[in-house]
């Protein structure tokens, strides 16, 4: 049988109608696609002041600094891949959302709410990488930030970073796991590893240890080995440590930081903090 | 021409509009500043001290960082156009002048030949900074307006302060009231638009540099 090379057909192209050099390949994405039509200008307008109404410091002084020179564009690894396409660079894409959000005072239609996420949430990493190319040092990732923050008010979030959140809504970890299937994996890993180490122990919730572990919620449900892995290497070195199962709160990862959805970022790391105080240990540890 | 050449306009220029731009660009700046860290104050904002002068080290000298490094040209130009909208118009012979005849009071001064030439580099600086906006494709994409009116100020001052020098052109008097006006313009300006990176450089970069400092990299 003769094999079939798949032919990559001409994609479908979304034209900005705000923006005209802004051309993308069409995507579709329930979380974008659904929810602009729900949004409407007062909604918007709420949106827009609950983030920007109150002009801080901060946002005072990166508005009214910069000077457009393009200088960010360098540090961008979106710019840098798209063959210098001048829409991908950070102050383009800081023009397309916030000065136009500021322009027109958050009296805007929905279909540049979608640009805004589109832009906000898939074609920037939050990396911070422009902000340390910027001559003036201006946090332009920051006000990416409020975008994407003003974008979650909205509730335009591409479906997989919404579902995410809702993970860590319901769990308090990224991937579903309740606190009995934590701990099962645990005893399970422990089990594995004493054949291949001897007394390998997983502690669980001791008081007063040097270090405490938090995974990330991948580990226990993807990576299993990495768990007993760390443990080896733990026991080995002679660490004093500890994982935490006392709650929930046990993953390191924070995806709602990502959305900016602030009240479950805070309970994350307040229940991480938490976890540490009440087991009095000195030095946490995350897995990246 | 027979206004733009007017003593009367001469003498408001020199008189009370100088006392009117150094007040409202002084008082300006002032409270500008005094606003911004007023506000930032109520935020919880970190500065590091030591990591700010580093930042600064860094990037105001010519090619101590790397965004610099990655574009010699523009650094060039920019270092160039800079230092000289900020020292010519101090260290100017003809500037200095007039402070001693108001005010009996002199400083250094740049020599004639220096001062030219390095009012030329501005010009062709200011050219410089035009020709980015229209040519390159990023940069034109984030251009507005303003950003070319910025440009023409400070071209238009140095340029009409170069040729009443020599007297080419216009006749001086009407080259030197442009040149007052232009430059009056400029510093009235400062305050009120985003020609306040001037001084908001010190404040913008400190906060980026604590930050950096705290993430334990260099913003340079």
């Amino acid at each position: 049988m003769a094999i079939k090379p798949e032919v990559s057909e001409e994609k479908e192209v979304y034209v900005s109608p705000h923006f005209p050099e802004y051309v993308r390949p069409k995507i579709e994405d329930p979380g974008l696609d659904e929810t602009i039509k729900r949004i409407t200008p007062e909604k918007i307008e709420k949106a827009y002041q609950a983030v920007f109404g109150k002009k801080t410091a901060r946002i005072k002084a990166i508005v009214e600094t910069c000077i457009h020179c393009g200088l960010c564009a360098e540090a961008c690894q979106w710019y840098l891949s798209n063959d210098r396409d001048p829409t991908y660079a950070p102050v383009a894409k800081v023009k397309m959302t916030v000065w136009e959000l500021m322009k027109r005072k958050g009296k805007v239609e929905p279909s540049l709410v979608y640009d805004i996420a589109r832009i906000a949430f898939t074609e920037c990493n939050i990396c911070h990488r422009c902000s340390l190319y910027c001559p003036f040092g201006l946090d332009i990732t920051f006000i990416i930030g409020l975008v994407r923050r003003f974008c979650f008010l909205l509730g335009v979030v591409p479906q997989r970073m919404f579902e995410m959140n809702q993970a860590f809504m319901a769990t308090l970890n990224q991937v579903w796991m309740s606190q009995s299937d934590y701990i099962d994996t645990l005893f399970w890993r422990e089990e594995e590893g004493m054949y291949e180490l001897k007394n390998l122990r997983m502690p669980m919730d001791i008081e007063g240890v040097e270090v405490i572990w938090y995974p990330l919620a991948a580990e226990p449900k993807a990576g299993v080995y990495h768990i007993d892995r760390i443990a080896k290497i733990f026991q080995v070195a002679g660490v004093n440590w500890t994982m935490v199962t006392i709650n929930d709160s046990w993953d390191s990862s924070n995806m709602p930081m990502f959305i900016r959805d602030f009240f479950n970022m805070q309970r994350i790391v307040r229940g991480l903090y938490d976890n540490a105080a009440r087991l009095r240990g000195k030095k946490l540890v995350l897995t990246e | 021409m027979g206004f733009l050449e007017s003593v009367a306009l001469y003498s408001f220029l020199r008189g009370p509009m100088v006392w009117i731009t150094f007040i409202i660009f002084i008082v300006g700046s002032i409270y500008r500043s005094y606003t911004l860290i007023n506000l930032a104050k109520k935020e919880r904002i970190v500065v590091n001290i030591k990591a700010a002068i580093k930042s600064y080290f860094h990037w105001l000298i010519p090619f101590g960082s790397r965004n610099w490094r990655l574009r010699p040209y523009f650094t060039l130009f920019t270092f160039v156009f800079h230092t000289g909208i900020v020292f010519i118009p101090i260290f100017l012979y003809a500037h200095n002048a007039l402070w001693y005849e108001s005010w009996k009071i002199s400083w250094w001064t740049l020599s004639d030949t220096v001062a030219d030439v390095w009012t030329i580099l501005v010009i062709i600086g200011c050219l410089f900074f035009i020709g980015r906006r229209l040519f390159n494709p990023t940069v034109r994409f984030v251009t507005t307006y303003s950003d070319f009116i910025f440009v023409f100020i400070c071209l238009f001052t140095f340029l009409t302060g170069f040729l009443a020098h020599y007297q080419w052109l216009l006749s001086y008097r009407a080259m030197l009231n442009l040149h007052i006006l232009f430059g009056e313009i400029m510093l009235i300006a400062i305050p009120f638009t985003r020609l306040t990176h001037m001084y908001y450089f010190f404040f913008t970069r400190a906060l980026m540099a604590s930050q950096a400092a705290s993430w334990k990299t260099k913003d340079w």
